[in-house]
């Protein structure tokens, strides 16, 4: 007898869902008719050029502005018409927006101040959070007094104090150095992510989108070019602005012929013996790990990402595998299927 | 290039607080007066002991300014906080308004003030004289609090909004804290306004003992026939600036403090 296998239930209305979710002012359309859905513990990336909505629909998000159109559905609930502090939503901003006049303590305590809470369960939630983040010995310090990573941690340590059913991240990186980025993001991933809670983060670096999220969705100019992981949007991009959006050094797109445009990445491309592209080389940027080639060809010029210590003469010729071809309709730019 | 500064700011100051001390003789005669008779305190006495007595007039004017700023700021926060927040095209037209309303002389008003004060009965009432002063001062207070409003980054409020802060609490747990040195100053020179105020005070207020201070010192001056006193004058004019500095050097270093150093990246 084969018993009934378990049946596992997901509730198909738990996490975030946008539905049809738009914002126009005046005659300018900021954000078009935008769907997505993250599932709880999904860590999801707006990722886009300046001004392509992602701020824009965390703000909807927020509650901070009103939408033109579509709904915004938490756990099956409509949040749309709730105002921001109604929402449980936590926002972590570019800027931090600590309160420069209240100390550490104080900056966590405001909230949960305002909301009712009693002094000794304040106490408690607040030591908490000052000790997941390291802040213990600073919590009388005042925002001034803290360097930027310590700041992006307090703000952090307020936006998981209330307990969101929500979190939003406005480039929460962006003011921070490179190295100490970097050095974030496993931490960043390790507080919010793989919780009960949605994560939304905005960014305008891919490599942080990549590192970050489990999935990213590129936005342009309010309208949503495609959603996917990382490998799916590198891999497979929609069409040719993705293409060109991820991936740096960016892919080489070749002039187009009979409406159509062939494009390589640029570690794709590689030196061959014969009947390849005849190319000439004309620039060589050394990063220690790999090298970037500036060339010039019959095709235009070609950018070639090969191993550090490859010697290469100044003339040659550039293959690829056909199977590393991403061809796109030169008019839409959609990627077509195959050439 | 400073202690020219100092010197042409601070002579007059220090020849009123001279005149103030020496007696009438000395002020005539200067070095040919006897020593015993060049320093005094009469002056002081004399504008202390009057009837009125001069803490009368400064107890006066103090109520005044008082009111005159705490009603001028009750109403300019809200609407500076308005007008940068939610001002849209009408934002420039009020503002103009505005500008053109805190230029305006105000000489030229006080005429109408004064069948203003008649036909309302609000002559001789030292509240009442705080209204005047507010409807001057508020222009000039509601631009230089928009200002300052407009100086706050807007993601702070956010960040209150999202913890659920409604209006009237985001304004007195995050900005108006903020806001303190701006609201300061604002309050200075509102309070420096009515302080010194002549012409409305002259015409609004006829008791003597409802007079305020300006009013209350050219009195001294009209009060003997065929001298000037200017000793009483000057003793009554030292006293009625100390309270302005006693002011200027307690808010001194919330007016210079930059307490919003540090909201966004440092």
């Amino acid at each position: 007898m084969i018993e009934a296998m378990p049946v596992i239930t997901t509730n198909p209305a738990a996490g975030l869902r946008i539905e049809g979710l738009s914002r126009h002012i005046g005659g300018r359309s900021l954000l078009s008719d935008l769907n997505l859905q993250v599932a709880p513990g999904e860590c999801l990336a707006l990722l886009g050029p300046s001004g392509c909505g992602k701020t824009t629909t965390l703000r909807l998000l927020a509650g901070l502005d009103a939408a033109s159109a579509g709904r915004i559905l938490l756990d099956g609930d409509d949040i749309s018409r709730l105002s921001a502090g109604d929402r449980r939503v936590a926002m972590v901003f570019q800027s931090y927006a600590l309160y420069p006049h209240l100390s550490v303590a104080d900056n966590l305590a405001l909230g949960l101040r305002i909301r009712g809470m009693g002094a000794r369960e304040r106490e408690e939630r607040i030591a908490a959070v000052l000790e997941l983040l390291q802040l213990s010995e600073l919590r009388l310090r005042r925002p001034a007094q803290l360097s930027g990573g310590q700041r992006q941690r307090v703000a952090l340590a307020r936006a998981l104090l209330r307990q969101p059913r929500l979190v939003l991240l406005d480039e929460p990186m962006s003011n921070l150095d490179a190295q100490l980025r970097e050095e974030l993001r496993p931490e960043l991933r390790r507080l919010l992510c793989g919780g009960e809670q949605p994560v939304v983060y905005v960014t305008h670096d891919q490599q942080e989108a990549m590192g970050m999220a489990d999935r990213i969705a590129v936005l342009r100019d309010g309208h949503l070019q495609q959603v996917g992981s990382a490998r799916e949007l590198y891999e497979r991009p929609a069409n040719r602005f993705v293409a060109a959006f991820l991936g740096r050094p960016a892919i080489n797109l070749l002039p187009p012929e009979a409406g159509r445009q062939l494009g390589l990445r640029p570690e794709h491309l590689q030196p061959v013996a014969s009947g390849g592209i005849p190319a000439r080389l004309q620039r060589r940027e050394w990063w220690g790990n790999q090298q970037l080639l500036w060339l010039e060809s019959a095709r235009g010029d070609l950018r070639l990402l090969v191993a550090a210590d490859l010697e290469l003469p100044e003339d040659l010729q550039l293959g690829w595998r056909p199977d590393h071809e991403l061809w796109f309709d030169s008019h839409s730019g959609e990627r077509l299927a195959g050439p | 290039m400073r202690s020219l500064l100092l010197l042409w700011s601070l002579a007059p100051l220090a020849w009123q607080l001279y005149t103030s001390l020496v007696t009438p003789e000395a002020l005539v005669n200067g070095s040919g007066v006897a020593a015993g008779s060049f320093w005094t305190l009469e002056n002081y006495r004399q504008v202390w002991l009057a009837d009125p007595p001069i803490w009368r007039y400064l107890l006066n004017s103090a109520v005044v300014g008082g009111a005159t700023t705490a009603l001028t700021l009750t109403l300019a926060v809200p609407c500076a906080y308005g007008l940068q927040r939610q001002g849209g095209r009408l934002r420039w037209a009020v503002t103009l308004a505005l500008l053109a309303t805190a230029i305006f002389p105000t000489v030229l008003l006080f005429l109408a003030l004064l069948q203003l004060a008649r036909a309302l009965g609000l002559a001789n009432n030292l509240l009442a004289l705080s209204l005047p002063y507010a409807a001057l001062c508020l222009p000039l207070a509601v631009l230089l609090l928009r200002a300052a409003f407009a100086e706050l980054p807007a993601e702070l409020e956010d960040a209150a909004r999202l913890e659920g802060l409604n209006l009237p609490r985001r304004l007195r747990h995050v900005l108006l804290p903020l806001l303190a040195p701006s609201l300061a100053s604002t309050a200075i020179l509102v309070f420096l306004f009515s302080w010194n105020e002549y012409p409305i005070a002259l015409t609004w207020i006829s008791r003597p003992e409802l007079l305020t201070l300006p009013p209350a010192i050219a009195r001294i001056a009209g009060s003997s026939l065929f001298t000037v006193p200017y000793g009483a004058f000057a003793a009554a004019t030292v006293l009625g600036s100390l309270p302005l500095l006693l002011i200027v050097l307690i808010f001194q270093r919330s007016i210079v403090s930059g307490l919003t150093q540090g909201a966004i990246k440092g």
